[in-house]
């Protein structure tokens, strides 16, 4: 399909064994690295599309080769981590990650987020104007909000962190990046807000606010806009 | 005026402070009396049965009925604790059970006889200690006491009633005393009782009795009782103003000094300065004046020392000047401490004064302005008597300095008179100056003299006209001989005090070497063991003591860390009293007021933290007193101890925060890593699965089959890692019964082969059994497992190279090794790798194993009664070999076996 690149770093040699099958069949270009040195010497000199990088590696933390990654490129990450790794996972999508799937993953779950992954790199370039999901419309211009074509009425900081949200599509936020963006980085760890607003947001746009499906709760982490599409 | 409370008549904090202490101690009450007799215990029951009826927790600890009905009677219904009793010069005595009083601990606690003094082995010498013990322990005391045993009035009271007052409390114990009660009686009504027999006396006691109960005696007693009462009540009533803050006349700017030297007036002189602090309700000070070169521990020393002690206990506060004038150091210290009277005995005074005509006392007196002195006199003129000025020449150097004295004189009249022979000198007196200054410079100044004295008598007695004779023809030759005299006495004077000047600041020299030795050796020390042994040493070296001993904490107890002489244990008298020093953080055992019969001296090691030890100290001598030297340097030592101590302890304790760190990294880490261990077979499982439903259609059978391989194998690896973790808690559990058949040691080795060459198709496993193995004792499944196991990690990390199997009989054993050819193991991690969760690190840097397998094989092994261990380097620098030991079971037990 896309012939987009993709850089499994894992020292599990298993773990590659159904990746890259899986990965080809899926159209990406698959290249792999088994340790720290030798994947930040890959993301830099052939220029990787995405980096699926497992965070227990042998030689170096998996967190510092997102930080060092980072120091020159803007590829996408993502990470896979352990469930009950909560500390780790926020650490790695605070220093630049830009999502995570937990291990063990079905194979459809992992290819959605690479996919998000990839399509957010591109349109991250592009203005965001106007965004349709589920019945949902934003636009950004008219500084507008509806469900199913009628108005929803929000205050200012409601409108900021639905687009905060919505602009990251199917992509994981964490507490610290949405309260950085929304209230500002003195407010960095008032995780309490963002629960309260959040709940009102949701009373305002899902369909059926007991079952969110339009801003998913990422237990310990963050939250995560519905993919569009 | 009372009623004023503006923001500068606050409550006085010292007086609310005292009040705050009195809360956290039990409430003392005193029965006082006149004599005995006059009914205390009588009254003290009385009140106490009313308590018990309203219902107050009374104990009584201790009440002398002296078998009296009517007292007796009293004592019904109320609960008596039992008496300890002891045995002393083979007789019983019934003593009051301080510790069952502190066991049974009462609201409140009867204790007659205030001033009773205790059967030696008692932790106190006298009973007063007792009660504030108990004190201390929250217990509210009721005691009886009759005004004759106050310290502060023994003097007084031997004077008027002519006995001798033995048994004595200090005036403080009264002082702080929270309430009195007065138990008065008319003498006549006592002098009647006493007649009626209604009054006990012990036999000894009978005889004074005549001379001590006359009317002229009790009255002068009840009035001292009645007055010392009175006075308390006045004190209450101004502690209560001060307390309340309303002003009043009641601020006494009195200030006492008291002036002791080495004289056995001295206590007198101290006794009569309590009694004029009390009447003037003023603080006294009790100071004595040191000579700066004075030598430490004399005899002199002892007496001052005691004078002190008396005067601490009857409340005042002590102080040791240094300087050569008396009066001037005192009036100094009189300046800068307001004090307003000084109390001065009539001393003795020094050869200099004498000569000047002039005593400390008449010099204060002379000198002091605005200050107040008293002058006390003793009974007799002089009490001890005067050792002669030359008598003490004599006595204290005669051994050495008065016969080198002689003997040197000796020797110069023999030199006088061959050179007189030989050629006529005019002034032959000279050499003689040359003996004085030998004997000043050899001997010091005692010996000089002596030389001087003698030479003076030698010189007229040889060599001045008439010849052999002491007397003195020519008026010239007189003059002479007393100029010789006086230059002789004072080189031999000014050469010797050069010569103990020398030796003083030699000692001193000596003793800040010793010091600076002891803190070097101190700090070179880092195991608290060496710290308390190089203290313990250094301390029985510089205390010249019997012996040394230090103890420390441990479990609660007290331990004897360190000994020198070394000792094994105390015995159950010196362990009390090492436990008092820590508990209360004070001196115990000899020469203290607890437990004085014990042959240490207990002292607190002290810092900043607290109590961190006890150490003891056995004197060579139990009659001597400490001297101030010897004290200074008791303290030092203590002081560095404890310091160094603390240091140990505090590195100790870092240690194990470090260790606990260590261990908490440990297990966050393990916890890790099982979570990967676990979680990847698991990951690639769910992902080839999801894979092949996903992309199966489209993918090549060869693919299909790889990914349904991964699925078996992380299957398989995830079944090995459980069945490890369970076999681990089974071992861990001692559930394991492994079975202990005859196992056929070459069959199970080659059934493991076989095993791992099918699990690991890429390693090379040679197998070297000897001929005719025994078979050995156990179970063969686990022994083939732990087999298993190892060449599983010998393959792991033999570095691909060949993995080698052994097998030979050993004495009563059969050995197994799996030997590799991988880098090895340091040997000081050869008994860690049977450590659970412990791992090697692999050449390419990649986790390898589950950490378990050798801890299993570990807990296999022994649970079947064999043994397992590590050897490293295995061959040729390189190799790990591990070896297995089992039981082999010898031939006539395997025929019978057969049979």
């Amino acid at each position: 399909m896309t012939g987009q690149r993709i850089l499994i770093v894992d020292d599990e040699p298993q773990i590659l064994r159904f990746l890259r099958p899986a990965l080809e069949a899926s159209g990406y270009v698959v290249t792999h690295a088994s340790a720290a040195h030798e994947a930040l010497r890959a993301i830099a000199n052939t220029a990787p599309d995405l980096v699926l990088l497992d965070l227990g590696l042998p030689d170096m933390d998996g967190k510092s080769v997102i930080e060092q990654a980072r120091q020159f490129t803007r590829v996408p990450i993502v990470v896979l981590s352990a469930r009950d790794r909560e500390a780790e996972k926020i650490a790695a999508l605070d220093l630049g990650a830009d999502d995570y799937v937990e291990k063990p993953f079905a194979i459809g779950e992992l290819l959605a987020r690479l996919r998000a992954a990839l399509r957010h790199a591109k349109s991250s370039a592009a203005a965001m104007t106007r965004i349709e999901v589920d019945g949902l419309t934003i636009d950004a211009e008219r500084r507008l909000v509806a469900r199913d074509g009628a108005p929803i009425k929000l205050t200012p900081r409601e409108y900021d962190l639905l687009t905060a949200l919505a602009g990251n599509p199917g992509r994981v936020m964490t507490h610290g990046q949405i309260l950085t963006a929304v209230w500002g980085p003195a407010h960095k760890n008032d995780t309490q807000y963002l629960r309260v607003f959040i709940g009102q947001l949701r009373n305002k746009i899902e369909r059926d606010p007991g079952r969110p499906v339009l801003i998913r709760t990422e237990s310990g982490v963050g939250y995560r806009f519905a993919e569009i599409g | 005026m009372a009623n004023d409370r503006n923001s500068e008549r606050r409550p006085d904090p010292d007086a609310l402070l005292a009040l705050a202490g009195k809360g956290r101690r039990g409430r003392l009450l005193v029965f006082l009396g006149a004599a005995p007799g006059v009914g205390k215990t009588y009254a003290m029951l009385q009140r106490a049965k009313l308590l018990r009826q309203e219902g107050v927790d009374v104990v009584v600890g201790l009440v002398e009925t002296h078998s009296r009905a009517e007292t007796e009677a009293l004592t019904q219904g109320l609960e008596i604790l039992p008496r300890r009793v002891t045995r002393w010069r083979d007789r019983d005595i019934e003593e009051f059970d301080l510790d069952a009083a502190l066991r049974r601990h009462p609201k409140l606690i009867i204790v007659d006889e205030l001033a009773h003094t205790n059967a030696p082995d008692s932790r106190h010498p006298k009973r007063w200690q007792d009660v504030e013990e108990l004190l201390d322990a929250r217990i509210d005391v009721w005691t009886a006491l009759n005004i004759q045993h106050l310290d502060s009035l023994a003097d007084i009271v031997s004077r008027i009633a002519g006995v001798t007052v033995r048994e004595t409390v200090p005036d403080t114990v009264l002082r702080d005393a929270d309430d009195i009660v007065l138990v008065d009686l008319t003498s006549e009504e006592l002098i009647q009782r006493l007649k009626d027999g209604k009054v006990y006396l012990p036999e000894t006691a009978r005889l004074a009795q005549q001379k001590f109960f006359t009317l002229r005696n009790l009255t002068a007693l009840r009035e001292i009782a009645l007055r010392r009462a009175a006075a308390r009540v006045d004190d209450q009533m101004v502690e209560q103003l001060r307390q309340s803050a309303i002003e009043g006349p009641w601020e006494t700017a009195e200030r006492l000094l008291v002036c002791v030297g080495p004289d056995a007036l001295s206590l007198s002189v101290v006794r009569a300065a309590s009694r004029l602090a009390t009447g003037l309700n003023a603080s006294w000070v009790a100071a004595t004046v040191d000579k700066p070169s004075g030598e430490a521990g004399s005899a002199s020393d002892a007496a001052a020392d005691a004078a002190l002690r008396l005067a601490q206990t009857l409340g005042a506060e002590t102080t040791r000047l240094v300087g050569h004038d008396l009066p001037e150091e005192i009036l100094r210290y009189a300046q800068r401490e307001n004090i307003t009277q000084i109390v001065v005995g009539r001393s003795r005074a020094g050869f200099f004064s004498r000569l000047l005509g002039r005593s400390l006392s008449e010099a204060l007196a002379r000198r002091a302005s605005l200050i107040g002195v008293h002058i006390v006199t003793g009974d007799k003129p002089r009490e001890a008597p005067q050792i002669g000025p030359l008598a003490r020449l004599l006595d204290r150097s005669l051994p050495i300095g008065a016969l080198a004295a002689a003997a040197s004189v000796a020797v110069m009249v023999g030199l006088g008179e061959a050179l007189d022979a030989w050629l006529r000198l005019p002034n032959l007196s000279m050499i003689f100056l040359i003996a004085v200054v030998v004997c000043a410079a050899r001997f010091g100044v005692r010996s000089a003299i002596l030389a001087a004295v003698l030479s003076f008598l030698a010189y007229d007695f040889f060599f001045v006209p008439p010849l052999y004779q002491f007397t003195i023809a020519q008026p010239q030759e007189f003059f002479a001989l007393t100029i010789f005299l006086m230059v002789a006495s004072l080189v031999g004077w000014l050469a010797g005090r050069g010569r103990d000047q020398e030796r003083l600041a030699r000692e001193h020299a000596q003793a800040t070497r010793s010091l600076f030795e002891f803190s070097r050796k101190l700090s070179g020390a880092v195991a608290l063991a060496d710290i308390l042994d190089t203290a313990t040493v250094h301390a029985q070296r510089t205390l010249e003591a019997e012996s040394v001993v230090m103890l420390l904490p441990e479990e609660g107890e007290l331990a004897l860390s360190a000994a020198w002489p070394p000792v094994d244990a105390l015995n159950a008298g010196e362990s009390s009293a090492a436990r008092w020093a820590f508990d209360k953080s004070e001196p115990s055992g000899w020469r203290t007021g607890t437990l004085p019969n014990v042959r240490f001296q207990f002292r607190p090691l002290v810092t900043s933290r607290g109590v961190v030890g006890v150490c003891g100290f056995a004197p060579a001598n139990r009659e001597a007193a400490i001297s101030p030297t010897l004290e200074h340097a008791l303290n030092l030592i203590l002081e560095q101890t404890a310091i160094a101590a603390d240091r140990a302890l505090l590195v100790k304790d870092s240690v194990r925060t470090v260790a606990l760190e260590e261990n908490e990294k440990l297990r966050s880490t393990l916890l890790a890593s099982l979570s990967h261990d676990l979680r990847t077979p698991l990951a690639t499982i769910t992902g080839a699965v999801t894979t092949l439903r996903k992309f199966g259609e489209g993918m090549s059978a060869q693919q299909r089959d790889d990914l349904l391989a991964s699925i078996e194998e992380e299957g398989d690896r995830l079944t090995r890692f459980i069945a490890n973790l369970l076999d681990m808690s089974r071992i861990e559990a001692g559930a394991l019964r492994p079975q202990r058949d005859l196992v056929d040691v070459a069959e199970t080795v080659r059934a493991a082969i076989e095993r791992a060459a099918k699990a690991f198709p890429t390693s090379p496993i040679v197998a070297s059994l000897a001929q005719g193995l025994p078979y050995a004792r156990g179970d063969a499944n686990l022994i083939e497992q732990v087999l298993f196991n190892l060449l599983d990690n010998a393959q792991k990390y033999g570095d691909g190279g060949r993995v080698t199997v052994h097998a030979r009989p050993e004495g009563a054993n059969v050995l197994i090794s799996v030997t590799d050819e991988g880098p090895g193991i340091k040997s000081a991690d050869l008994e860690r790798i049977f450590e659970k969760f412990y791992r090697g690190g692999r050449p390419d840097g990649r986790r390898a194993g589950t950490g378990l397998g050798l801890s299993i094989s570990r807990g296999l092994i022994e649970a079947m009664g064999g043994r397992i261990w590590a050897e490293s380097p295995a061959i040729k620098r390189r190799g790990t070999r591990i070896v297995i030991a089992m039981p082999a079971v010898a031939a006539d037990e395997l025929a019978k076996a057969a049979s």
